[in-house]
């Protein structure tokens, strides 16, 4: 099995990334490439719905490190869904659940983008 | 027949090359070795991040990504901790050279890099770097008690 697999799907103006397996120094630059993808495509609202992901490094952090400025500043965002709780614990540990806004599940970080879905 | 395990320190050694292509097969040792130690799950998950971290900066950064080194993994169980040695001959780092990023200020100002040493000392009780000039041979300990 490979250390990391990365699949994309559009919902409304929302690209969501679904990393399955590990990221770490190994696996960042696939990782990478598929969020800068996105950012050259003007897909600036990336949600990660890291329900398949065992673990991040900080390695994977920087990657998205690099990126929020961009994708910000171009009135998008950075969303994180369905964390496991190893994973929200390196998020969490390192103060960036201030940075990011995560949510349980992908339905309500899309809700929250897009308010018509609301109900 | 059930043979009562020896109260004496049990230690081990995995060598592999310096290449980053190992990192999941040392992180999943490490969870494991986390787990016989009598560590709880998520204990073990934060010591495989931690050990993770600290064989990338061996590799990347005291063998600046030459992968025809040696990393040496020692593992020691005691009564009171785990302790992992992580040994090489790259270039050397030393406790006092060590300066974590202020959380707060890295939100502020968001940059790559430099977040590995703050997670190894967040998730480990103790990180300690040694560097012997004199043999070359450096080493960065990672320990974790036992509650």
């Amino acid at each position: 099995m490979a250390d990391l697999s990365i699949a994309v799907r559009q919902a409304g103006d929302v690209a969501v990334l679904l990393p399955a397996g590990f990221i770490n120094a190994h696996t960042v630059r696939e990782f990478e490439e598929a969020l800068e993808g996105l950012v050259r495509d003007g897909r600036y609202t990336i949600l990660l719905n890291c329900k398949n992901l065992n673990y991040i490094s900080s390695a994977g952090l920087g990657a998205i490190m690099g990126l929020i400025e961009t994708v910000r500043e171009h009135r998008g965002d950075i969303l994180l869904s369905d964390l496991q709780p190893n994973v929200f614990a390196i998020f969490d540990t390192l103060g960036f659940t201030q940075l990011y806004r995560v949510f349980n599940d992908e339905d309500q970080a899309l809700a929250a983008v897009t308010p018509e879905r609301k109900g | 027949m059930n043979v009562a395990p020896s109260m004496e320190p049990a230690e081990f050694r995995l060598v592999i090359p310096s290449q980053t292509r190992y990192l999941n097969l040392v992180t999943g040792l490490a969870k494991r070795a986390s787990l016989v130690a009598g560590l709880d799950d998520a204990t073990a998950a934060k010591v495989s991040i931690a050990v993770d971290e600290a064989v990338t900066n061996v590799i990347l950064h005291a063998y600046h990504g030459e992968g025809e080194h040696s990393v040496e993994l020692e593992l020691r169980f005691t009564e009171q901790a785990l302790e992992i040695h992580i040994l090489h001959s790259g270039q050397g780092l030393r406790g006092d050279q060590i300066v974590l990023p202020d959380p707060k200020e890295y939100i502020k100002h968001p940059r790559k890099g430099g977040l590995g040493l703050l997670l190894m000392s967040r998730f480990m009780d103790e990180v300690r770097f040694k560097a012997d000039e004199g043999s070359g041979r450096n080493e960065c300990c990672l320990i974790k008690k036992l509650d």
